[in-house]
C-alpha cells in the first residue's frame, strides 16, 4: 500500500532529521483525499471525493479516467511494475486495469462482499483478494494463451485458492521477494505461512493477541516484519518462522504500513490514528532497534519507496508535491 | 436424535399425534410453521481495530466507583430456525466511559459461553463517544461449532447522534449498515441507581 488511508499523517520533528527535496509538484484533476504513488514514482492513482479514480503522469500532468463515480471504488493498487492497476468494488468485484497507456480491462465478480484488501504477487501471476468479513482469495491473473482469441468470459482471472480465517476477513498479506511464499494475517489475529507452488498452509503464528494491520519482508527476503494495534513491529525469521524480536510497544498509536528502504536494513512504519496518539512516521533500524522520526512539513496523503528512496506526496487544495529523503 | 419441524410434524402426522385437516398437506403446514420462527441473520458490522484474543470470562465489567451510567446488556443466541445455539462462545467489548479502549489490558473485555440456554447478560457502562467514530456502539463476535461467526456492533437508540429519531437518522454512523442494530434502550432501577438495559438477541447461520 503505497497510499496512506490516515486523513492527516502528522510526522514528528527530529533530531535526526531527514533531508526532503522536491521531486515534482502535480496539478490534480480533483479535490482528493486519497492517491497511490506507482512503484516507479512516475504515476499517481488519485481517487476523486465522488469516488472517481483517475491516472495522472507526475512528470507532464496528463490524467485519464479508468474509474467512474458511482462505481463503488474501495480500495486500488498497483501492481510491482507499475503496468497494471487493480480495483476493488464495494459490490464485491475486482478490476485489473492498464496503466501504462492500454485500455485494457478485466473485471469480474470475486465475492458478494465488499472488497477491502487487494495485493499483487511479485511475478504479476497472482492477485490476493481480501473480501470483508469472508475469506480470503487467490486469483491466477494470468493471461491464458487458451484463451486469447475467447470470449471475454474464458480470459477472465480464475481463483487459484482460498486462504481461510476463523473468522472476520484478512487484514494484511505480503509475498516473499522470490514469490514463494505468501504470508497472511486475519481479523482473528492468526498469522499463516504459505507455499505458493501448492497454496498449502505450511506454518502459523497464534502469538498475537491483537490486529495485525501490516507485513513487509525485507528486501533479502530474510526477515518478515509485522505490526498493528499492538503498536509495535515483530521481526519474524523467515527460514525458521520463529520471531526474532520485537520494537517496543508504542502506547496509543497502531500501526497502519510498513516499507523498508533500499539499504534493506531501515523500515518505515506509519502509525495512523486508530490509537489515541495522532498519525506519526518512524524509522527503525532494523540491526540496532532504534528509531528516529521523520520530520515534514505538511501531513502526506501518500508515498512509498521509489528506488530505494522514501518519497512522500502532500497536497494543497489541487496541488500535489511530491518530494524525496535522503 | 435431532428432527426439523418438518421431520417431526410428518412423523406425528404418521402416527396419528396430530389430526390434519385434508385440506391441508404436511409439508404445507411445516413451511407455515418454519415460516413463522424464522429469524434472520445478525447483520455484520465491523469488527474495528480493537479487538483483543483471550478476554477473561466474566459477566462483570464495570467495577466500582467505574464513570459512567451502568448499563446491562443480555440477551439469547439463536441459529436462523429459531433454536437455541447451545455451544457458542461470545466476546464483547467496549470503551470506557470517556470513549478509551483498553489495549494494554483487557478492561471492559470478556468472553462468554451461553451454555445450554443459550443466554448471556452483563453489567458494564454506557460506553463513550470514540473520537474516530460516530456513535456509541458496543463490539460483539460469536462462533459456535457448524456456524457461520457473527460480527457486529450494537448501538444505542438514545444515542444524541439520531437526535431521538434512529429510523430516520441510524445512517448518520456510516458503519451502521442496519436499522437493526440500533437498540431501544430501557431505564430501570430506583432514582438513586438508574440502570440503561439493552436487550440485544443474535441469530446465526448454519454452515
Amino acid at each position: 500500500m503505497r497510499r496512506l488511508s490516515v486523513a492527516a499523517l502528522v510526522l514528528c520533528t527530529s533530531t535526526m532529521v531527514l533531508a526532503a527535496q522536491p521531486v515534482a509538484k502535480v496539478q490534480l484533476p480533483c479535490e482528493s483525499n486519497s492517491q497511490e504513488l506507482s512503484p516507479n514514482g512516475s504515476q499517481l492513482a488519485v481517487q476523486c471525493k465522488d469516488h472517481s479514480l483517475l491516472l495522472v503522469e507526475v512528470f507532464g500532468g496528463s490524467a485519464r479516467t479508468v474509474i467512474s463515480a458511482g462505481q463503488g471504488l474501495n480500495t486500488f493498487v498497483y501492481s510491482p511494475s507499475g503496468a497494471q492497476l487493480a480495483a476493488g468494488f464495494t459490490d464485491g468485484s475486482v478490476e485489473v486495469i492498464g496503466a501504462g497507456g492500454t485500455a485494457s480491462k478485466r473485471h469480474w465478480k470475486a465475492d458478494s462482499h465488499r472488497i477491502d484488501l487487494l495485493y499483487f504477487s511479485p511475478d504479476y501471476k497472482y492477485l490476493f483478494v481480501g473480501p470483508v468479513d469472508s475469506p480470503g482469495q487467490v486469483w491466477d491473473i494470468r493471461e491464458r494463451a487458451c484463451c486469447k482469441n475467447q470470449p471475454k468470459e474464458d480470459a477472465l482471472p480464475a481463483k487459484a485458492a482460498t486462504l481461510p480465517v476463523d473468522f472476520g476477513g484478512i487484514s494484511a498479506v505480503a509475498a516473499s521477494p522470490d514469490g514463494k511464499l505468501l504470508v497472511a494475517v486475519g481479523d482473528d489475529t492468526v498469522l499463516r505461512w504459505y507455499d505458493t507452488a501448492s497454496w498449502q498452509k505450511t506454518r502459523y503464528y497464534r502469538g498475537f493477541l491483537l490486529e495485525t494491520f501490516a507485513l513487509h519482508f525485507t528486501t533479502d527476503g530474510k526477515q518478515l516484519l509485522a505490526g498493528g494495534a499492538d503498536a509495535r513491529l515483530t521481526i519474524f525469521d523467515v527460514a525458521s518462522g520463529k520471531q526474532l524480536r520485537q520494537t517496543p510497544s508504542e502506547a496509543g498509536a497502531s500501526v497502519a504500513f510498513i516499507d523498508v528502504l533500499g539499504n534493506g536494513q531501515t523500515a518505515v512504519v506509519y502509525f495512523d490514528d486508530a490509537g489515541e496518539k495522532p498519525p506519526h512516521a518512524l524509522l527503525w533500524d532494523l540491526a540496532t532497534l532504534t528509531s528516529a522520526p521523520i520530520k515534514a512539513d505538511a501531513p502526506p496523503t501518500c508515498g512509498g519507496v521509489v528506488a530505494g528512496k522514501l518519497q512522500v506526496c502532500t497536497v494543497d487544495g489541487k496541488t500535489l508535491t511530491l518530494s524525496q529523503y535522503q | 436424535m435431532n428432527f426439523t419441524r418438518r421431520e417431526l410434524l410428518e412423523r406425528c402426522a404418521a402416527f396419528g399425534a396430530i389430526t390434519l385437516a385434508s385440506s391441508i398437506p404436511v409439508s404445507a403446514l411445516a413451511a407455515a410453521w418454519d415460516n413463522a420462527e424464522k429469524k434472520q441473520p445478525t447483520p455484520f458490522c465491523e469488527l474495528g481495530p480493537f479487538y483483543k484474543r483471550e478476554a477473561p470470562n466474566t459477566s462483570t465489567l464495570r467495577a466500582p466507583g467505574d464513570a459512567g451510567m451502568p448499563l446491562t446488556l443480555s440477551g439469547v443466541v439463536y441459529d436462523v430456525r429459531g433454536e437455541i445455539v447451545p455451544d457458542s462462545k461470545l466476546e464483547i467489548w467496549q470503551t470506557d466511559n470517556d470513549g478509551h479502549y483498553d489495549i494494554e489490558g483487557y478492561r471492559y473485555r470478556t468472553l462468554l459461553q451461553p451454555g445450554t440456554k443459550g443466554a448471556y447478560a452483563i453489567e458494564s457502562v454506557m460506553p463513550g463517544h470514540y473520537p474516530t467514530r460516530v456513535c456509541q456502539h458496543v463490539h460483539y463476535l460469536l462462533t459456535a461449532p457448524g456456524h457461520k461467526p457473527v460480527i457486529t456492533q450494537l448501538y444505542f437508540a438514545t444515542d444524541p447522534v439520531f437526535d431521538g429519531n434512529p429510523d430516520k437518522n441510524y445512517t448518520r454512523d456510516p458503519l451502521i449498515t442496519s436499522r437493526e442494530l440500533v437498540r431501544p434502550v430501557v431505564i430501570k432501577g430506583d432514582p438513586k441507581q438508574i440502570i440503561a438495559a439493552v436487550n440485544f438477541d443474535l441469530v446465526m447461520e448454519t454452515l
